[in-house]
């Protein structure tokens, strides 16, 4: 028995010693933990634009760009009914694909610090800043302060402490590249994909992103003269921050989002694909772009921004209702619309984004018409019409025409806020923004005037129109359901609940 | 000894004549003796086993020295005469006595595998009396096993242990199945027993939602299988033991002749209750035609319009043939048992089939009075196509359900191999056209292959009387390949398009390691103690690569070489994990009437953080046989009582973060969506059970029950989090919950003689489960693959574990729905718990029939209350192919509920409304409560019915047995039930990796086919 009880505590002891040592095998040994940041960068750009596409992928309809086919087949664009969504993609490419990346847990701005390397703390910060802003326009209330923090349930901030929130990171994001380390690590063009490191347009990007923040509410704070003197020193130094893809690319993840091939490189968002296929151009977009429909005359960027349909047609459909519209002519198809693929923005190969020139001139042309310099308003909207005109790779001699038309305003006194709107709106084809704009002016006829309400949109709703998007239904409503009740997400109307910068807005419709 | 008797008639069910089995009483009592009280001094007789004649027995009369020895046929004839004992001995069967009382004697020797003092295995293989047993433990015989015919031993268990819900994700040899002992216990990870064949750790993961892995071993094989429900049961395994472990016991060679055995079954499979569907309406939307959509929402079909019924057209009947064969015999020192299977397995799905080989070897050796090794080595070679491959929700027959009824399901390809295209618009060159599912189905199979090892060796060493060392050591090895592919043309994104390969391999090893010392000591006669003292290691290491190439540059070729490198991704996974542990088993029994049990386990593991690394599990357990007190022959009667605590530790590497590389333009590295959780504490699981078993009628009447609560604590889940967390997906401790239930298991004899035997169980069993507590603020959790649409499955607080959420209509406070002033019924704004998932009574009920040659046997169950919901018929209403489409659609209707007045009361509704498409569409399918059903079912799990004809027929035919069977599996289901079957888990025990249990969703379920077998057995 002694022999025996020796013979075990031997054997056990044994077990014990050898536990020690092998018990630390918990780390992936074929996974890294952490990267220099020029090997982070690149990821977080390509995330960007398919975060921004996110937004874009539902608010284009929203903004009346596009319709479905069918018709009162689609319960968010169509019915706008988000309540029976499984997951909001947006919300992840936000907060996980590109927010964490840069300053999550595992995000690049811990190893830039470490490296010392503070230009691509500033990029990084400058490029949380722009997601936090088109989030927050599209979602109002979310997590900033305790983002990140390892809280489940944290607290939700107002849309304005985030906008505080967002210029923080824009000064913080300059200041660093104004004083960029002379030790820091390189940032060439394989690592920046945006400015291939020019730290001078990323300032101006930074600047940009203030400027199109500042004109959300200088309606209500009185800041649009603040926000021309922005516009007039960023437009020196900027140059269109877009996220260009192959010319051609077999891969699935080397492709616009809104490109021909539909492409989802991330299985799982199913719900972020494109749906261009199945979409028609609306009415408004088609009446925006015609100039004389009877002599089949229309705006340049017509042919540039779609192509042509089989049938050589450009009908409209009108919002929600698709081909189900009775006032379209009897035997109608979809043939008899512009084909929405391989336009300008809409090829596997077009580039994404991020911001561009136009809306400067744009931003610039809506705050002098509110400061009465209706001159100076004119010349920013018809430098931001020209931008967009030779962006698309308009002849020079129909660039001349269509400036001289009668589509644009050519006088300060005939200058109408909707003039500008709109033309914004064609410039800035498929963006986000653009639904931050109608949000703003209350979906008003004064600025668009072709809006109307649409008619598949839920009885349910009574006649209000949608204002946002709603949060994850996976995640959010899961682990905050304080947040949400206290906010009142969970209820059916939620989207419907204006953000506070249209709660606040004093323009047109109010 | 007593409780023996039940055990040996379910083991002699197969037997060829009508078998008495021996029982509590000195064995020569009950063994059939015929008196036609002739003296004379010959006498004749004939000794007989459950698998035959015995040749070789030695028959003694006692007090003299004649002896002789029976013949191949088991006869023998002895000078003796009526009053001498007859005394029959042959190894390996327990020595019988017999009076003679005629000139003809016939004997059946039972078999000396310790069935008649009957002893369980429990954890770690320890075998036990079962008159000691402190804690509950079903033990299911072989026998009974492989009567219900499944390939699966998992779906074989069906209805043949109270208290195990075990659910298939659908008739098809790939497909999961999920089981799960007394309730859930976490809600997303694992909720399914431990797995041990023969004392090691095997692999039971269902990796890509194929099928689970212990179906690989082969249902011949099994001697038996122990259920250990409890945690008491299982305490042993310590932090495995969380849900329980199932413990099967394979076939060992058997000293005496040789003796072989060979088995073919031949199935025919048909499909079983199918989704109805609408027959009325073609494509369209909102009512007007239109050959672009692919939904069903359209004008009327007209009469010159062939309407297909394609869900019907689309199964098959399918043939599958099962061989084997098994030998095993042996000397007193050396036993060997070697079986080999062959399943060649078609499926009502087609173009899916499966082929699997066996192949067995097991040996024992007696190397001296003290020394004996015992070896095995299992192969399996598991291979499976699947024509229908679900997505991680599930979802296998959605595509079928909802294809139009105006395309022929059947049409899918061109005489040239070409797609062909139901429909497609002009300029599409395919991508987004509409084809019928049959296309994938044929064209896009996905593979399992599977080559398994099962390795064990053990080496009992026996020093001293009272002493035993063991040491065993066993590697389940499992080279495992998963394939799929795109054949080029299938409609979808560009990539798909042009055709795709996937592959991953893996090489996963679970090896275990354990030492146990064995101490069994007697005290002043009255007094038994065993101790066992013991440690184990228990690593698992899986290793492989995994490749996906895209765009097929020569299309006919599946294969990373015909494609671009860019196009190619190629990912390296490997996971390994290491626990060791010790422990102590401490038994005391007084006179077979009071025994106490303690255990205790500490167990070390790598998947948990360095301060929360060690766990610590024990168990104390204690019976009362009070029967002993009062006429301990005429009853039996025991009460049992245990507590234990036991625990989990975490999936593997989920305490850091990692960094994944990306394919996106300029590429680089990303955080990977699952973040680690450097806090991760142990789940604990703590369970009291009481229960009583109660014999009667010489144990002709036994009655087992059981009650326990099991409380866990600090589960441990994996699920999607708050992105602003910085992830996707994370692994934490998310709260506790209980499980309590209720267990009965009773056994009855009704009728039994000579000729004929009833034998009859009914296991019943009913489980309720609570949310207790969740971390933060969570108020109801959703499974994340079991989100569809209108309900989701979930847990809320306070609520059931296996819970549905979703939306109802607004109510009065009386119940009344609320109707809108358009004649609508309203929706309620806010989400709540809809449903429970999990049966409020369950019933197994098993019989069988021995009459002469004759065996039948069948199988009851019966399942009461208990939701589905049944996601197909949303999907299928959505659409517009629903049968309630057909019946409702643009129907006048009244909707039975209140309107509210401007005074704040309600009236009557009674406003008619056209149901029409936007009533549907916005209002019907987004209300859960209109897809959730409660379900009650009467079904036949099977019908077995055997017969072995006369040993005089069968040796004129040179054999030593041949038995005949006719049998059908699920031929009939009685439900309420409004989709097809109603057993249904949509996505198997591990939807989508993550686990979370699926069981009463159906998201397009393939239904549980109905299958009719003729099976032939001869003995050699």
């Amino acid at each position: 028995m002694k022999i025996f009880v020796k013979g075990f505590s031997i054997i056990l002891g044994i077990v014990a010693l050898s536990a020690c040592n092998k018990l630390d095998l918990n780390y992936n040994p074929v996974q890294p933990v952490t990267v220099p940041s020029s090997l982070r960068l690149p990821a977080i750009q390509a995330n960007l634009a398919y975060s921004l596409y996110a937004q874009a992928r539902f608010a284009a309809y929203h903004s009346y760009y596009v319709t479905t086919r069918t018709g009162n087949s689609n319960a968010q664009t169509d019915t706008w009914n988000y309540n029976n969504i499984t997951r909001m993609g947006a919300w992840r490419w936000h907060y996980f694909d590109v927010g964490s990346n840069i300053s999550g847990p595992a995000g690049m701005l811990l190893r830039a610090e470490e490296d010392g390397d503070n230009n691509y703390i500033g990029v990084g910060k400058i490029m949380l800043a722009l997601s936090f802003l088109s989030a927050t326009d599209v979602f109002g209330d979310m997590p900033f302060d305790e983002a990140y923090s390892g809280s489940f349930n944290p607290l939700y901030n107002t849309q304005e402490e985030i906008y505080a929130g967002v210029e923080r990171l824009l000064d913080e994001g300059i200041e660093e590249l104004q004083n960029v380390s002379s030790s820091a690590s390189s940032m060439n063009a394989n690592a920046d994909l945006i400015y291939q490191g020019d730290y001078r347009k990323w300032i101006a990007l930074a600047n940009a992103v203030r400027a199109r923040m500042k004109l959300h509410t200088a309606n209500f704070t009185n800041g649009y003269q603040e926000l021309v003197t922005l516009i007039n020193a960023t437009l020196t130094d900027f140059e269109d921050a877009v996220f260009r893809y192959p010319g051609t690319s077999t891969s699935n993840w080397e492709k616009n989002l809104w490109g021909e091939s539909r492409p989802n490189p991330e299985w799982q968002f199913a719900d972020i694909r494109n749906d261009l296929l199945n979409s028609l151009p609306t009415d408004v977009l088609m009446k925006t772009l015609t100039i004389d429909e009877d002599a089949g005359l229309y705006d340049p960027r017509l042919y540039k921004l779609t192509t042509p349909g089989t049938n050589n047609k450009y009908l409209g459909a009108k919002m929600s209702e698709g081909l189900r519209d009775n006032a379209l002519p009897s035997g109608t198809t979809y043939q008899d619309f512009a084909n929405l693929y391989n336009g300008y923005w809409t090829a596997d190969s077009s580039a994404y984004p991020y911001m561009i020139e136009e809306e400067l001139y744009f931003i610039k042309a809506e705050a002098l018409y509110y400061l009465n310099d209706n001159q100076g308003a004119l010349t920013a909207y018809k430098q931001g019409v020209e931008t967009n005109l030779r962006r698309l790779g308009i002849e020079e001699g129909q660039i001349i025409n269509f400036l001289g038309s009668s589509k644009l305003a050519q006088t300060a006194e005939n200058l109408k806020i909707s003039d500008i709107m709109m033309q914004k709106w064609i410039a800035l084809y498929l963006q986000a923004e653009s639904w931050v704009d109608i949000r703003r002016y209350h979906y008003s006829v004064d600025a668009y005037p072709d809006l109307y309400y649409p008619r598949f949109a839920l009885a349910e709703w009574g006649g209000r129109y949608i204002q946002r998007f709603v949060y994850d239904p996976q995640t959010e409503y899961i682990y905050n359901p304080k947040e949400i009740s206290r906010l009142g997400a969970d209820k059916r109307d939620w989207v419907f609940t204006p953000l506070w910068w249209v709660e606040k807005s004093t323009l047109a419709g109010n | 000894m007593r409780k023996s008797l039940l055990f040996s008639v379910a083991l002699g069910l197969i037997a060829t004549t009508g078998t008495v089995a021996g029982e509590g009483l000195p064995a020569g009592r009950e063994t059939p003796l015929l008196s036609d009280n002739v003296v004379q001094d010959i006498v004749k007789g004939r000794v007989t086993s459950a698998d035959g004649s015995i040749a070789g027995a030695t028959i003694a009369v006692i007090g003299t020295t004649v002896s002789a020895a029976t013949d191949v046929d088991g006869n023998f004839s002895i000078r003796a005469k009526v009053g001498d004992v007859l005394r029959i001995t042959y190894i390996g069967y327990v020595t019988q006595e017999v009076k003679i009382e005629s000139a003809t004697v016939l004997v059946t020797l039972l078999p000396d595998d310790g069935a008649i003092e009957e002893v369980v295995v429990t954890a770690l293989g320890i075998e036990r009396s079962k008159k000691n047993l402190t804690y509950s433990v079903q033990q299911v015989s072989g026998d009974d096993l492989r009567a219900a015919n499944q390939g699966n031993i998992l779906n074989a268990l069906q209805g043949q242990v109270a208290g195990a819900q075990i659910s298939s994700s659908g008739g098809s040899p790939g497909l999961p199945t999920e089981i799960i002992l007394r309730g859930s216990t976490t809600l997303t990870g694992d909720n399914q027993p431990l797995m041990i064949v023969d004392g090691i750790r095997v692999n039971n993961s269902s990796s890509n939602g194929t099928v689970n892995r212990i179906a690989d071993i082969n249902p011949e094989d099994i001697e038996d299988i122990s259920i250990l429900k409890g945690a008491a049961a299982a305490a042993l395994y310590g932090i495995d033991a969380a849900s329980g472990a199932v413990i099967i016991t394979t076939k060992k060679g058997k000293a005496g002749v040789m003796q072989i055995g060979g088995t073919y079954r031949a199935f025919v499979e048909t499909m079983g209750r199918l989704p109805r569907q609408q027959q009325i309406y073609t494509t369209g939307t909102g009512g007007t035609y239109d050959e672009s959509s692919g939904s069903s929402w359209g004008r009327k079909f007209r009469y010159d319009e062939p309407i297909y019924n394609n869900i019907e057209r689309f199964f098959q009947t399918a043939l599958t043939h099962d061989a084997g064969i098994n030998i095993n015999g042996g000397s007193e020192n050396l036993q060997y048992y070697m079986s080999g299977g062959y399943r060649k397995a078609g499926s009502m799905v087609p173009n899916t089939h499966q082929d699997k080989i066996n192949f067995l070897m097991k040996g024992t050796a007696k190397l001296s009075d003290k020394i004996s090794v015992t070896a095995s080595a299992n192969y399996v070679q598991n291979n499976i196509q699947e024509g229908l491959g679900g997505a991680s929700a599930g979802g296998w027959i959605n595509s079928i359900l909802t294809y139009p009824l105006r395309y022929d399901i059947l049409q899918y390809e061109r005489p040239n191999g070409e797609p062909w295209y139901a429909y497609k618009e002009p300029e599409d060159d395919g991508r987004d056209a509409r084809i019928s599912p049959m296309w994938g189905v044929m064209r896009n199979p996905r593979n399992n292959n599977v080559d398994r090892f099962i390795l064990n060796g053990s080496i009992d060493y026996k020093p001293l009387d009272w002493l035993t060392l063991n040491y065993r050591l066993g590697q389940d090895y499992t080279a495992s390949k998963y394939r799929t592919v795109t054949t080029p043309g299938t409609p979808g994104a560009a990539n798909v398009f042009q055709g795709r390969v996937t592959e991953s391999n893996a090489n996963s090893k679970y090896v275990t390691s354990t030492f146990n010392a064995t101490i069994q000591r007697q005290f002043y006669d009255d007094f038994e103690v065993s101790l066992i003292l013991g440690a184990n290691s228990d690593y698992y290491v899986s290793d492989g690569l995994a490749y996906s190439a895209e765009n097929l540059l020569v299309p006919d070729i599946f294969s990373p070489n015909v494609v671009d490198p860019n196009n190619k991704i190629l990912t390296d996974n490997l996971a390994s994990r290491q626990r060791y542990a010790v422990y102590g088993d401490l038994s005391l029994s007084y006179k077979n009437m009071l025994t106490l049990g303690i255990t205790g386990r500490n167990d070390w593991t790598s998947t948990l953080s360095p301060q929360h690394r060690q766990f610590y599990s024990p168990s104390y357990s204690g019976s009362f046989t009070f029967s002993e007190l009062i006429n301990p022959d005429m009853w039996y009667g025991k009460l049992r009582m245990s507590y234990a605590k036991v625990g989990k530790d975490a999936p593997i590497f989920r305490t850091n973060t990692n960094l994944r590389q990306v394919t996106t333009v300029g590429g680089g590295f990303v955080v990977d969506a699952t973040g680690g959780n450097p806090d991760l504490r142990p789940e604990r699981t703590s369970e009291f059970e009481v229960g009583t078993e109660l014999g009667f009628f010489n144990r002709r009447l036994n009655v087992d029950l059981t009650y326990y609560k099991r409380e866990s604590i600090d589960m441990i889940m994996t699920p999607r989090v708050p992105l602003p967390s910085g992830y996707v997906i994370m692994t934490f401790n998310a709260g506790s919950l209980w499980n309590k239930g209720y267990e009965a298991s009773i056994n009855v004899i009704p009728f039994r003689n000579e000729n004929f035997t009833w034998s009859t169980t009914v296991n019943a069993w009913k489980n309720i489960s609570k949310m207790m507590e969740f971390a933060g603020d969570i108020q109801t959790f959703k499974y994340t693959n079991a989100q569809l649409n209108a309900g989701s499955a979930a847990t809320t607080l306070d609520e059931h574990v296996l819970g549905i959420v979703g939306r109802d209509y607004q109510r009065t406070e009386e119940g009344y729905v609320i109707i809108g002033n358009d004649g609508y019924p309203l929706i309620d704004d806010i989400e709540k718990s809809i449903g429970n998932r999990e049966p409020e009574f369950n019933i197994g009920w098993l019989n069988r029939f021995s009459y002469k040659g004759f065996d039948l046997s069948f199988m009851w169950d019966f399942r009461f209350g208990g939701d589905i919901l049944n996601a197909s018929r949303q999907r299928m209403m959505s659409v517009g192919t629903g049968y309630d489409v057909g019946q409702w659609r643009d129907k006048e209707f009244v909707f039975n509920g209140v309107v509210a007045q401007e005074d704040g009361s309600y009236v009557r509704n009674e406003q008619p409304v056209v149901l029409n498409y936007s009533f549907f569409a916005n209002n019907y399918y987004q209300v859960g409560t209109n897809f959730v059903e409660k379900i009650n079912w009467a079904r036949v799990r099977y019908i077995t019915l055997g017969y072995t004809i006369p040993k005089s027929l069968s040796s004129r035919l040179g054999v030593k047995r041949l038995g005949l069977e006719l049998s059908a599996q699920n031929p009939f289901v009685i439900t309420n039930y409004s989709g097809g079957d109603p057993e249904v888990n949509s996505a198997g025990p591990n939807a989508g990796g993550s686990g979370a249990s699926t069981m009463g969703v159906d998201n397009g379920a393939i239904p549980l086919p109905r299958s009719f077998s003729f099976g032939l057995n001869i003995g050699l």
